[in-house]
């Protein structure tokens, strides 16, 4: 799973793709959590920061950060080369 | 150390050239209590989902009709819809406050004897009149308003038969300048129909003409229309009373006033656009009292507004069961209400608010009821905060039909709560159980 490379992001949250012309806004936890994907960050490295940080449950992230992940993909701002690549 | 409050990720397409004339508002509105009680414990209590009632808001949305009316004309008399909502407890209220029953059935009409209505308060309306229900009317001195030509004559062999007297008004459809025009129901203006009608029936011998009943339709958002209705009812009095020297007791201007819900593909929402009572009120008086008739023959005027009269004060409180994505990327969420209970979510857009202050951050969704029915939608475009499952949810303006119309399918239909004038709720229909939709059937022996 990695971001594609028309994808801009900026500070304050706002992501553009230059290959959809796509705009989007992210709340500062999205914005997060797409900047530790851009730098790598594997689930469980990202899961083991949020619970240390966050007033979460393990189950509630990891079903959030799915569905976020999900979206990404909808939107074109991720790619996931082998669809069964769970991670 | 404290950990930080968690919100859930978002991203947000951002579209361009679609203006949103309203905008969103900052804060999604929550209802957090009825009455003074905690949604919540309401729903701890009673289960979810669950129905609840105000008394407070009936008798309070009543008083404002009755004023509405009271000051501008002088002889107004309401009369309670049945069909729109005949749970005991709520017809009880509006037999309290005054109102008489507006049937349309043998059951109804059965209904309102038992909640001790005198039969001659009882208005008995509606296409479907057999003999037998026509002889029950008869015989509790009740006002049958006639439909069409069919039941007219089948009253007068009733009449013969029983030797009795009926006291009996018509029903009439006109054209009130709205569309559609209900034809349907009654006899017409128009085409000299509803003349004729009143001719054939004052030359009956035990028919007694008292009334005039108009119902030009439903949700109606023109006064205007009334003022229409009025004025044709007005010159049908006048007629009668020039050719038989009789003047009738009353005219029933129906209901079909809107309530506040927001109509499907409605542009603006229904708060802002539906008259208010004060509106029909003038344009219904006006309409009568600056007519040829004379002020001390003033007729009774009857009303029989159900759905702005109890809209407001029905809830049903609901639990998130699931938040889902479809393949498209819309967010959606199922909750514990389906379309069984919520018959008007066909027409309306209704209000589904949160419980507490959630994010502020609001994503266009759609909701979904429980039934494994692909039809099973309760709003299909709402902007709506993320919520967790077991999330309490409540619908609000649900008082008109849902109770009447909905149905059991799948699961059973759930407690209904009465919150008192002390703040204290009360079952006033308890949920099924497997039992007692059992003891309708059976099963035959093999």
């Amino acid at each position: 799973m990695k971001i594609t490379g028309e994808i801009k992001i900026s500070d304050n949250g706002f992501v553009f793709n230059s290959r959809t012309g796509d705009s989007f806004n992210l709340n500062p936890f999205g914005l997060e959590l797409l900047k530790n994907i851009e730098t790598g960050k594997d689930f469980d490295q990202i899961k083991n920061d949020v619970l240390d940080r966050f007033d979460i449950d393990d189950l509630t992230f990891e079903k959030d950060f799915y569905e976020f992940c999900a979206l990404l993909k909808h939107h074109q701002i991720i790619s996931q080369d082998d669809p069964l690549d769970f991670k | 150390m404290k950990k930080l409050a968690y919100e859930k990720p978002v991203i947000s397409k951002i579209t361009a050239g679609v203006p949103n004339k309203f905008g969103l508002p900052t804060k999604l509105k929550t209802i957090s209590a009825i009455d003074g009680i905690a949604v919540e414990k309401l729903m701890q209590e009673y289960g979810s989902p669950v129905f609840v009632i105000s008394e407070k808001t009936i008798r309070e949305t009543y008083a404002d009709a009755k004023q509405a009316f009271e000051t501008r004309y002088p002889k107004v008399q309401f009369a309670w819809s049945y069909k729109t909502n005949y749970l005991d407890a709520v017809c009880s209220i509006f037999h309290d406050e005054g109102s008489w029953a507006e049937v349309v059935s043998a059951f109804e009409f059965e209904k309102a004897l038992s909640l001790g209505v005198n039969g001659s308060n009882i208005i008995f309306n509606g296409p479907e009149k057999s003999a037998d229900d026509l002889k029950l009317a008869i015989n509790h001195n009740a006002c049958i308003h006639i439909d069409h030509f069919d039941e007219l004559y089948l009253l007068i062999k009733v009449t013969r038969e029983l030797n009795k007297k009926a006291r009996v008004a018509i029903r009439i459809n006109l054209d009130a300048g709205i569309y559609p025009i209900w034809d349907r129901f009654g006899f017409n203006y128009e085409n000299g129909e509803a003349w004729n009608a009143i001719n054939r029936i004052m030359l009956a011998e035990n028919l007694d003409l008292i009334g005039l009943h108009t119902h030009i339709g439903t949700y109606i958002m023109s006064a205007n229309a009334y003022a229409i209705a009025a004025s044709k009812l007005a010159n049908l009095y006048m007629a009668t009373h020039r050719k038989f020297d009789h003047w009738l007791k009353y005219v029933d201007l129906g209901g079909g006033f809107a309530s506040k819900n927001t109509l499907k593909g409605a542009y603006m929402p229904g708060t802002e656009t539906c008259p208010s009572f004060d509106e029909y009120a003038e344009a219904i008086s006006n309409a009568l009292i600056s007519s040829e008739i004379p002020h001390e023959n003033l007729p009774v005027l009857f009303l029989e507004t159900g759905r702005a009269l109890i809209d407001d004060a029905g809830y049903l409180l609901t639990t998130v069961l699931a938040n889902k994505r479809s393949t498209h990327g819309r967010r959606t969420m199922v909750i514990d209400a389906g379309v069984n209970l919520l018959f008007t979510s066909f027409w309306y857009n209704l209000g589904i608010y949160p419980t507490r202050d959630l994010s502020s951050h609001v994503e266009e969704s759609t909701i979904y009821g429980p039934l494994c029915m692909n039809i099973d939608v309760i709003r299909d475009a709402i902007n709506f905060p993320q919520v967790k499952t077991g999330e309490r949810l409540v619908i609000e303006r649900v008082g008109a039909y849902n109770m009447t119309q909905w149905m059991q399918f799948i699961t059973f239909r759930p407690n209904v709560i009465l919150i008192d004038l002390d703040g204290q709720p009360h079952i006033i229909r308890k949920k099924e159980e497997l039992a007692s939709l059992q003891n309708f059937e059976q099963n035959p022996k093999r």
